[in-house]
């Protein structure tokens, strides 16, 4: 296969096959927290897909060239933890003085992308897979991608749910779940999709 | 008696995952067996209990403004032994678990509790809490898991507990991952409904 | 200035004792983990050759694949392979049969089986050691009923029967149903070929 056709292979499985959310369970809690409306949840997806992408990155590196090579394996989850807090703090910092409107809309939420499973989740997984570093970078970027479509996918049914009648004891978070639910039924039909 | 109230209140006032919604992601994921729910609350417990001890310890000599990162450092150190110790002596559900474990460190009960409580509190009461908030965490894994492994592979823990015409065809999309929110979302109104009859 | 100095040196202190800890935990844990990798393999090697006490690794070199490189993963290396088989050999030393694993990418992951080969070049059982195919679909195939379909089938027989073989296929899981059939079949006779090239 052709590099190009490799590419869009991971594409189509890191959005839809093996979505982050839908299908590997990463990623819920802003999932859940930040989907209400689609200007938040547009500006958290494209922070969590720089995120993921650059936190891909710096994690690659460092078990390439430090964990691996002096056996330092199990030192993986706190250097990853670590390298992804600081990741987080610079955003913050760069989103505060470039786009304060952002920095404001998006709140308590932008720290808490350190606790984003889905971040230390693709960092983890690009080791596993055996992504060299640009599989690795482009496994980052696509599953990021594919975290903001669903979150705001949700975002829009959720803001359209706000003007339905909803049953007292579901308004809110469990209607959510029910509705993630059954978009997570709409992306079983991509699973076994093979080129 | 004070002591004893910080340990109930994570059951149920307070439990982590049905009334604060943390700790949603292992929530889902591990819930579709009940052995694998009892694997993951025990091994978040664990880290939960160690880390809010440590970090109640250290809680004066951590400045204010690295925390954070400081929390996490311990965190992650408690997540990294339970999951070498897990890897060594429990494989089966070492792997069932598998990328679940290593996230136990970004699993907002445990960060959420060492900044709320074990930051400001002494020792015994953070490990009162810690105890408490954990099996309580475990708990809610344990209904749901029982729930989605009795529904979709009629087994409890393993052993068949509906008649074998069940068994043959059961309701499949339970353990799967749609099953999981329809299931979480059905459980979360329900305890809307039993708390708006306590009138809490 | 140096107040961040004081910052960074509290959260170095801190990381370095961790490290020193996990590396302690690491240490006494390493080897029992890899012992448990090499006393599940023996585990299912015995299960699946009944009678064998002893075994003894053989391996035959096999012409390198032309493995398309995947350039986003790692470079793997494109050399001639090993194909890995034991002899069981009885409480008396005498040769029972052979073993070998079947490894094929699924559905959704790579499927392992060990399988027993009797002396006719039947297969004796097998067993799933890995797997993480569907829950409740492709997943069964670790389970007996699908197992037991394999005794006593020679390389005529190892197809599903929707390829014109014998094995009857899991319902709702013809893929993983026929990856498992498809490398057994071609582990059979790769092993087949290399045993008829050592008799004497």
């Amino acid at each position: 296969m052709s590099f190009i056709t490799q590419i869009f292979t991971l594409a189509v499985f890191a959005i839809f096959v093996n979505n982050f959310v839908l299908s590997k369970f990463l990623g819920l809690c802003p999932y859940i927290g930040v989907s209400k409306k689609i200007d938040s949840a547009v500006g958290m997806g494209m922070a969590v897909i720089f995120v993921m992408t650059m936190a891909s990155t710096f994690t690659w590196l460092i078990q390439e060239y430090l964990l691996t090579p002096y056996n330092l394996e199990y030192l993986q989850t706190i250097a990853f933890i670590l390298t992804i807090a600081s990741l987080v703090q610079l955003v913050e910092m760069v989103i505060q003085k470039t786009a304060p409107s952002l920095y404001k809309s998006l709140g308590v939420f932008l720290p808490l992308i350190t606790t984003n499973c889905a971040v230390l989740g693709v960092s983890i997984l690009n080791i596993q897979e055996d992504y060299n570093f640009l599989g690795a970078i482009l496994n980052g970027l696509f599953s990021g991608l594919g975290f903001t479509l669903v979150l705001v996918l949700m975002a829009g049914l959720r803001e359209r749910l706000e003007k339905a009648e909803v049953p007292e004891a579901m308004k809110g978070m469990p209607i959510a779940f029910v509705v993630a639910g059954c978009m997570a039924l709409a992306f079983l039909g991509f699973s076994g999709l093979n080129f | 008696m004070k002591l004893f109230k910080e340990f109930t209140k994570g059951f149920i006032k307070e439990n982590p995952v049905f009334i604060m919604a943390l700790g949603l992601c292992p929530t889902l994921a591990v819930t579709s067996s009940v052995e694998n729910a009892i694997g993951m609350g025990l091994a978040a417990t664990f880290v939960l209990v160690c880390s809010n001890i440590f970090i109640s310890l250290l809680k004066g000599l951590i400045p204010d403004k690295i925390r954070i990162p400081c929390f996490i450092v311990v965190i992650a150190s408690f997540v990294t032994i339970v999951d070498m110790v897990m890897y060594a002596y429990t494989p089966e559900i070492h792997k069932s678990l598998g990328l679940f474990i290593p996230l136990i460190v970004v699993n907002c009960i445990i960060l959420g509790r060492a900044e709320a409580f074990a930051s400001k509190n002494s020792v015994i009461p953070s490990i009162m809490d810690g105890l408490g908030m954990g099996l309580g965490f475990t708990l809610a894994l344990v209904v749901i898991g029982s729930i989605r492994e009795i529904l979709g592979a009629g087994q409890w823990l393993g052993m068949n507990v509906m008649p074998a015409g069940y068994i043959e065809s059961p309701m499949l999309v339970a353990i799967l991952a749609p099953g999981a929110f329809i299931i979480m979302g059905l459980l979360m109104a329900t305890i809307n409904l039993m708390k708006k009859k306590q009138g809490a | 200035m140096g107040y961040f100095i004081k910052l960074g040196l509290v959260l170095l202190i801190i990381t370095v004792v961790a490290s020193g800890i996990l590396a302690y935990v690491n240490d006494l844990t390493k080897d029992k983990i890899a012992d448990n990798k090499v006393k599940a393999e023996e585990l299912a090697r015995t299960q699946v050759l009944d009678g064998a006490v002893t075994f003894e690794q053989r391996s035959v070199t096999l012409p390198a694949e032309e493995i398309e490189p995947n350039p986003l993963k790692k470079k793997v290396e494109a050399g001639p392979r090993e194909f890995i088989y034991y002899e069981g050999l009885d409480a008396d030393g005498k040769l029972i049969g052979y073993t070998f694993v079947a490894s094929q990418y699924g559905y959704s992951s790579v499927v392992k089986t060990m399988v027993g080969v009797d002396k006719a070049e039947h297969i004796t059982s097998i067993k799933v050691i890995e797997q993480a195919e569907t829950p409740g679909l492709g997943a069964n195939s670790a389970t007996a009923v699908f197992q037991q379909r394999f005794a006593k089938k020679g390389l005529d027989a190892l197809k599903v029967d929707k390829d014109g073989g014998e094995i009857v296929s899991l319902t709702g899981a013809t893929i993983t149903s026929r990856t498992v059939t498809n490398s057994i079949a071609a582990g059979l006779k790769v092993l087949s070929d290399a045993i008829g090239g050592e008799d004497k």
